[in-house]
């Protein structure tokens, strides 16, 4: 049984969530058995990355025309490959980029992607969250042909090297592509202006209270903030205060937020406050008052006097980064 | 510019999750339905579109009787008229299936311009406007927040991972998915559900589009996650809770 | 006697060219009148008819025209001694009219009045003396206006002086007529000043606000018949008081009515605090807007004259229609044109249209998710309302979500379960619709208020209790359109039922020796009329010291008018003057009845420090005398 594991790269590595996608691939199969694929218009650096993880065999699709990323570019690339190859599965880290193009390249195989795949069960029965997370569904792919997977990151353990296997064969394909076949024409990646605070898309945020008493203060919280690279935000009386300005307030009068990590430090959890911030993935609290409302939305919770807990977390956080 | 809109129903964001007998899919019958909210984005960002450009906004949408509510929503926010897919299985299609029958009913209209919402809310997928490109023949692009027209199509503004963004150009006809939040959402007003009366909902029956249902993925069970949400106070001195708490957020939360 | 009851001369023969020229000037005067009145009269009556507007009962109304217009019960009451020179005034005009009759009768020769007979020489005295207290009333008001120069009444205005100079002249032209001899020259030529006067002073009354004079009694008499009564909708093409033409008789009426007092504007907590709604110039550009379009024009209502961000700004508390001594109700004018802007879509705002979107598709306002509420309940063990119970306690959004209203219920609770009283909680609540009702949203309303009437049923709920007076007032008035709603009170008014069963901490071996400043919730007070029912109870918890505007002059937290769910407000904040107010009075608590009130009030009071007085609601007042086992 074959499997292709299609590789992502950023610049000029693999990203983590490909390893991450080789170890749900590993569920299906051993890994003399995985191909893994790197796109693009020069791949010989990743190529080589990847033969030193253990896979089977390495297929570099190359062409000037598959830089940047466009889907038509990838997905005729991919599908010349598919066809003349016939894998039994096609795994994928669920990126945005995967999203772009998985679903047409499925398609035109007559397919049907599988994606954001959390685990991998027996049949083989694939598992993906519906309703925002509230349930699990089991999919199981019907019919004949390739099956098309992805794999959501942070739900597999990266596979960290191949280190004792021999390095892995390595091959060139060269897909046919015309320019005028690529009907989308990409700009360079670029931020939006940095001077304004854009809490709305920060995936950390560190936010202060009134426990914090004094602007003095304030060092403290920004040396979590950086720690994590996190932005900094606040409630609304810290800002009435003059502690930070206006912007960066979360709550019902200020921004309303859903970060990926949403630290409250100091800040009890007072309606207005709650409304502005309770779409956050994962809600930390601290603070000494063990009975403060904020605690009844968070995942975690130190109760305890956030002088000594926002520098000892410094401190871990920074640690945990080497 | 003609600009159709697929949109789809979903359960209520709040709505209580019990698996039907079966554990095939969730107890519908003390559900409210609301509009799927990326869908309300793109219906936004058509609206916009239109009231700068001028054209023509349809919006469409399959699915049972009761489709019909959302689709008046639509027709109350400003959409000019409705195609509503009679199709009482739409659960039994996978997303090929789903985005044939749009397909088929959207060739007839030959737009310039198909936006649908990011992902839906129940399920998740995020690929029926990805595979309607491709039934389309159609150029797309996914996780848009900005639509501009140039001489030459459009210029897109593409959210990438980690803060970054894009901007690709296309030629239309194209498709789009719209990502949440690059536009603000317009409220539905009283002024809009009273017009909304006289504005044409056409009524296809799923059968008549001869889109093929067969189904080359299937949902086998559904089930309930086994952790559920609770507070977790970490224990000890501050340096203790500290260290605990990293060690969570990476393996548990992962959100570092 | 001649002494004691002086008589007035009066010319007793008019020449026939007297005769003539005295009708023609009443002629020009009278023409003067009606070139301006007849046109307000006409826009007023072209103005769409009042949907909801019953004559009957009339009882109601002859009570309110008899105390308001007659014995000018509000003019006096709410401004002490102003009142009463107005009222002076005001009666010495009633007083005068068969003397005006009779002066003008005299000159054609049918006097009807003899001055020296029995009946005529009290009645002209009886004038007499109301002719000095009107002059000194008069002049009274003219110092105040011209000298004090209160900033209610807005710029100097040449008019009203002009105005209290010719009724003085009238006053004092009809007092010197008791001092000159009869038959001397000097009284043709004071009846002569005084009916020129009169002639001056009659067109010039619908040139300015003494227009007042002609309309307030039939504004009084023809008020909607309840406190800020807002009307339905009638029909597909009606959204509120978006152009002229959605207009209707008792607002141009209202608009044309308004004698710029400026109480309203005096009360208003926007206006106090530095906003720029201003409820008397929100009446006044609808009378200059009639003026320049009229009733029937489809010109936007708010543009030249009226402005959206002022509309948008009110809280909706009352003051101003509770204040108004000629009649005009402000509420529903305010919540018209907030209608006619959020009907359409014409409202752009980032928080409004969260709110709405949230009530579009969820249950609460507040965008929280309902598993929230299932957990508190859960873990307080509240019973669950089955049919069986007598009372179905109403959370609401802020009981059912907000840390401080569900501490409220708590307390409710724990009170409840000592009187022994049968009670249980609805599974599920949406929001009664308070909010979106403010600030005119009726597609939202309906929905809600149609669910909430349809669930209420179907659980069988016939009596609600709940914490929150805007639910209350919700539930009570606002529901009515599109249902029967079930029987709602106040918890003040239940708890006050009890009062006697409650304990009262005064009987405990420790009493709380803080006195307690309770502040009257707006839609508690001035819209239900209970003032004290909550005090009875607050009174269980310790002494009462009244803030200096309280009752129906209770200022305003800021949170009503769905103002809470909106950005920031611009000026000083409403709750924090108000919050200021109640910690001045010195008391150690200050008792709230409203979960609002009481989140307004938080961080307001937090942030003067050390020495703030505490924040309770009735409701954990009554708590207090509970002992830790919710006995006695």
């Amino acid at each position: 049984m074959n499997i292709f594991l299609i590789l992502e790269e950023s610049g000029g590595h693999i990203k983590k969530s490909s390893w991450e996608a080789l170890g749900a691939a590993l569920k299906l199969a051993p890994a003399e058995s995985v191909t893994a694929v790197v796109l693009g218009a020069q791949t010989e650096a990743l190529a080589a990355e990847t033969a030193a993880k253990g896979v089977g065999k390495v297929v570099r699709v190359e062409h000037p025309l598959l830089a940047p990323y466009t889907p038509d570019g990838f997905i005729i690339s991919l599908e010349q490959l598919i066809r003349a190859e016939a894998p039994a599965y096609v795994v994928f880290p669920h990126t945005y980029q995967v999203r772009d193009y998985a679903p047409a390249l499925a398609c035109r195989m007559g397919q049907v992607l599988i994606g954001d795949v959390t685990g991998v069960d027996d049949g083989p029965l694939f598992t993906r969250q519906l309703m925002q997370g509230r349930l699990n569904g089991s999919y199981r792919h019907s019919g004949n042909g390739t099956c098309f997977v992805s794999v959501q990151a942070g739900a597999f353990r990266a596979v960290d090297s191949g280190a004792s296997a021999p390095p892995a064969e390595i091959t060139k394909f060269t897909p046919t592509l015309d320019a005028t076949q690529i009907r989308t024409h990409p700009g360079e990646p670029f931020r939006d202006s940095a001077q304004t605070v854009d809490l709305g898309s920060a995936q950390r945020i560190v936010s202060v209270g009134r426990g914090i008493k004094d602007a003095e203060h304030m060092g403290l919280m920004q040396d979590l903030a950086t720690a994590l690279g996190a932005e900094l935000a606040a409630s609304r009386p810290i800002c009435d205060n003059g502690w930070l300005p206006m912007e960066r307030q979360v709550g019902s009068s200020g921004q309303t937020v859903s970060p990926k990590l949403y630290l409250a430090v100091g800040i009890s959890g007072a309606i207005q406050h709650l409304v502005g911030m309770k779409g956050s993935q994962c809600i930390v609290a601290i603070n000494k008052d063990p009975d403060a409302p904020i605690f009844e939305v968070a995942d975690y919770g130190i109760v305890g006097d956030l002088f000594e807990a926002v520098p000892a977390l410094t401190e871990a956080v920074k640690a945990a980064k080497q | 510019m003609k600009i159709i809109v697929a949109i789809k129903q979903v359960p209520d964001r709040d709505a209580p999750v019990r698996i039907a007998a079966g554990s095939k899919w969730i107890e519908e019958r003390e559900l409210q339905f609301a509009m799927n909210e990326p869908d309300a984005y793109a219906l936004e960002e058509a609206l916009e579109l239109k009231e700068k450009h001028g054209g023509e906004v349809i919006v469409i949408s399959a699915g049972p009787e009761r489709v019909g509510t959302t689709i008046r929503e639509a027709l109350a926010k400003g959409a000019d008229r409705a195609i509503h897919i009679v199709c009482e299985d739409l659960e039994a299609r996978d997303a090929l299936g789903v985005a044939r029958l749009l397909a088929a009913a959207i060739k007839q209209e030959n737009p310039d311009l198909v936006l649908t919402g990011l992902q839906s809310e129940d399920l998740g997928l995020g690929q029926t406007g990805v595979i309607l490109a491709e039934l389309l023949a159609m150029p797309h692009s996914t996780l848009i927040l900005h639509v501009e027209k140039i001489d030459s199509g459009i210029k897109v503004k593409r959210e990438l991972e980690e803060g970054w963004f894009q901007s690709i150009e296309m030629p239309l006809p194209a498709v789009l998915t719209m990502q949440s939040g690059g536009n603000k959402l317009r409220y539905a007003t009283l002024m809009g559900i009273k017009r909304a009366k006289t504005k044409e909902t056409r009524l296809v029956a799923a059968g008549d589009l001869g889109a093929g249902a067969a189904s080359a993925v299937v949902l086998e069970r559904i089930a309930l996650p086994r952790k559920e949400k609770s507070t977790q106070i970490l224990p000890g001195s501050p340096k203790d809770a500290a260290a605990a708490l990293v060690e969570k957020l990476k393996t548990e939360a992962r959100v570092l | 006697m001649t002494v004691l009851f002086p008589i007035p001369a009066e010319p007793r023969h008019f020449s026939i060219l007297e005769e003539l020229l005295f009708a023609a000037l009443a002629a020009v005067s009278a023409y003067g009148f009606w070139r301006r009145f007849g046109p307000i009269l006409n826009r007023i009556l072209q103005s769409k008819k009042d949907a909801d507007f019953h004559f009957f009962p009339i009882g109601g109304r002859v009570r309110d025209f008899v105390w308001e217009v007659v014995f000018q019960a509000k003019v006096i009451r709410e401004r002490p001694l102003v009142g009463v020179a107005h009222a002076l005034v005001f009666w010495a005009f009633c007083a005068f009219a068969l003397v005006t009759l009779n002066h003008c009768a005299t000159v054609f020769g049918i006097g009807f009045l003899d001055p020296a007979g029995r009946v005529g020489r009290w009645y002209f005295y009886f004038a007499g003396i109301f002719a000095v207290a009107c002059a000194a009333g008069i002049a009274g008001l003219f110092v105040r206006r011209f000298l004090v120069q209160p900033k209610w009444l807005g710029e100097l205005s040449w008019q009203s002086g002009l105005i209290a100079l010719l009724i003085f002249v009238l006053m004092v032209t009809y007092l010197a007529a008791f001092f000159v001899a009869d038959g001397s020259g000097a009284v043709r030529a004071l009846w002569w000043a005084h009916m020129l006067t009169l002639l001056v002073f009659l067109p010039l009354i619908p040139h300015t606000k003494h227009l007042h004079l002609m309309l307030s009694p039939f504004t009084v008499f023809l008020s909607r018949g309840a406190f800020s009564r807002i009307p339905p909708l009638i029909g597909d093409e009606d959204f509120g008081l978006v152009a002229g033409k959605d207009l209707t008789r008792l607002v141009s009426l209202q608009a044309y009515s308004c004698v710029e007092c400026g109480r309203c504007m005096e009360h208003c907590p926007a206006n106090n605090t530095g906003k720029q709604l201003n409820p008397k110039e929100i009446v006044l550009g609808l009378r200059g807007y009639l003026n320049e379009y009229g009733p029937t024009s489809e010109e936007p209502l708010l543009g030249k004259y009226n402005a959206q961000e002022a509309v948008f700004q009110c809280t909706t508390c009352g003051a101003c229609e509770f204040q108004c001594p000629v009649g005009i109700e402000h509420l529903p004018v305010l919540i018209g044109l907030r209608r006619g802007a959020v009907n359409t879509g014409a409202w752009e705002d980032d928080h409004g249209a969260k709110l709405f979107l949230a009530l579009e598709r969820g249950s609460n306002a507040l965008g929280i998710s309902p598993d929230e509420r299932d957990k508190f309940i859960e873990k307080n063990s509240l019973p669950i309302f089955d049919g069986t119970q007598e009372y179905c306690l109403w959370l609401g959004c802020m009981g059912s979500y907000d840390p401080k209203g569900r501490e409220i219920v708590l307390a409710l609770v724990r009170v409840m379960r000592f009187l022994g009283v049968s009670f249980g909680v609805l599974r599920k609540e949406r929001c009664s619709g308070d909010p979106v009702r403010r600030l005119g949203n009726d597609l939202v309303f309906q929905q809600l208020a149609e669910a909430n009437l349809e669930a209420l049923t179907q659980n069988k709920v016939k009596k609600i209790v709940s914490i929150c007076p805007h639910c209350v007032r919700t539930i009570q008035e606002d529901w009515k359109a599109f249902g029967t709603p079930p029987e709602v009170e106040h918890h003040s008014e239940f708890l006050a039922r009890f009062g006697d069963q409650l304990p009262s901490v005064k009987n405990q071996e420790t009493p709380d020796q803080k006195k307690i400043a309770f502040h009257d919730p707006c839609y508690l007070g001035r819209y239900r009329n209970v003032y004290d029912e909550p005090r009875k109870v607050a009174a269980l918890a310790g002494e009462l010291v009244e803030a200096p505007r309280s009752r129906e002059r209770s200022f305003c937290c800021g949170a009503g008018g769905g103002l809470s769910f909106l950005g920031e407000e611009t000026g000083e904040r409403v709750s924090h003057v108000r919050a200021a107010e109640l910690a001045g009075t010195g008391a150690g608590i200050v008792g709230t009845a409203c979960p609002f009130c009481n989140t307004m009030f938080r961080d307001a009071l937090a942030e003067r420090g050390e020495g703030a007085p505490e924040l309770l609601d009735i409701a954990q007042l009554a708590a207090r005398g509970l002992q830790k086992d919710g006995k006695g």
